[in-house]
């Protein structure tokens, strides 16, 4: 018994390596089909629990268009980067009245020098109405600024090029609206889990990170379009 | 005073366990250390196969190490192949602890490549990465910690 004794042990330790890693691969990845079911009306709840986040939130759609994509997202976070002309393809592809984005702030510091810096740029061109054009800029240009020192001036320059007033949005940095904002999103990413950057809900479903190619996020939203027709 | 405490007085015999014991010990320890880092890489081998940014809770730089090049050797994520030498490490030395000849040796040659390579990761996060990742960091700290086990444990057995 004693020269088989080792060999079971490692073959139990194999074993629960292997459960742990599938239990983990699992938790990273929840199905949309494992995951809770939505509401039945995804639009006006695009996340079935957790904290509301900051309201309204940053959306771009009709509110009572069939299909929400809610994305938790870092500016500084490459995978965000990539996944930005994704959305913003599919916008454009599928139109307001079908497809609801919404972006949420959850920048990942320490990890990301620069990630707060650039939510509460965009918080603060929020402030002015010209979110949106914040946000593209910043994703769009991400690698010129990634690495910059000081990227404050480079965020104002792009305030300037946006249009929107560059001394209105110095003051508004770093604002208590701005930060009061990216904590509520915060909270929200918490309140549902939300472990990394991007995590995408589709209709209050967590879209596993794999499905946010194009050719398998459009099957889903389409999925989604025919059970609301 | 019996005949066993006046013996121990005599000829200087301890309660300490013998050399030969005590690295059987070391072996069991090494063998559990190992468990260590076979979670840690576990976890971020799977972290790095869903693709999305680690947090980093006690130091930056997780995501910048773990989106690096070093962070992947032909494709295969680096973490992978720690789990699997973990894995090794533990098989040979609860082998070993089992008194199975040979595989005390193969050990020390494995946890020793290990030490070698956790020095040379060190060094691409400390000066090319510029960037610690914490969970790298606490591999870095298990091999080393069966660095030590395992040579301590091979020099108690030539005892």
């Amino acid at each position: 018994m004693k020269r088989i004794l080792p060999f079971i042990i490692i073959a139990v330790v194999l074993g629960a390596g292997l459960l742990t890693a599938r239990y983990l691969q699992r938790s990273a990845s929840q199905t949309p089909e494992a995951a809770p079911a939505a509401g039945s009306s995804p639009a006006a709840s695009p996340a079935n629990s957790g904290e509301p986040g900051a309201e309204p939130p940053h959306a771009l759609g009709n509110a009572n268009a069939p299909v929400t994509l809610e994305e938790f997202g870092d500016f500084e976070c490459p995978p965000c980067g990539m996944l930005h002309p994704i959305l913003k393809s599919l916008a454009t592809e599928y139109g307001p009245t079908k497809l609801r984005l919404i972006f949420r702030e959850y920048p990942l510091v320490p990890n990301h020098a620069h990630a707060l810096t650039a939510a509460r740029a965009a918080e603060a061109a929020a402030l002015q109405g010209k979110f949106w054009e914040m946000h593209d800029m910043i994703y769009e240009h991400q690698k010129d600024w990634h690495e910059t020192f000081d990227v404050r001036p480079i965020f104002e320059d792009y305030a300037t090029k946006i249009g929107i007033n560059l001394e209105q949005f110095r003051r508004d940095n770093g604002n208590e609206v701005v930060e009061r904002r990216i904590f509520l999103d915060g909270k929200r990413a918490h309140s549902l889990g939300v472990q990394g950057t991007p995590t995408v809900y589709l209709n209050g479903r967590e879209v596993p990170f794999e499905s946010l190619a194009p050719e398998k996020l459009k099957p889903l939203i389409d999925s989604e379009l025919a059970n609301h027709p | 005073m019996n005949s066993r405490t006046i013996r121990k007085f005599l000829v200087g015999e301890t309660n300490q366990p013998n050399p030969a014991r005590r690295a059987v010990l070391l072996y069991g320890v090494a063998a559990f250390v190992s468990l260590i880092g076979l979670a840690d890489a576990i976890y971020l081998t799977v972290e790095h196969l869903s693709g999305r940014s680690v947090r980093c809770t006690l130091v930056s730089g997780c995501s910048e190490v773990l989106s690096s090049p070093y962070a992947t050797v032909r494709g295969f994520p680096l973490a992978g192949i720690g789990a699997c030498a973990y894995f090794v490490v533990f098989s040979l030395a609860t082998l070993t602890a089992f008194g199975y000849k040979g595989m005390g040796m193969l050990l020390a040659l494995i946890v020793g490549a290990m030490f070698l390579t956790t020095l040379w990761l060190l060094y691409l996060q400390a000066f090319v990465i510029g960037h610690f990742c914490q969970f790298c960091l606490l591999s870095a700290l298990v091999t080393t910690t069966l660095t030590v086990l395992v040579i301590i444990a091979r020099r108690q057995k030539r005892n």
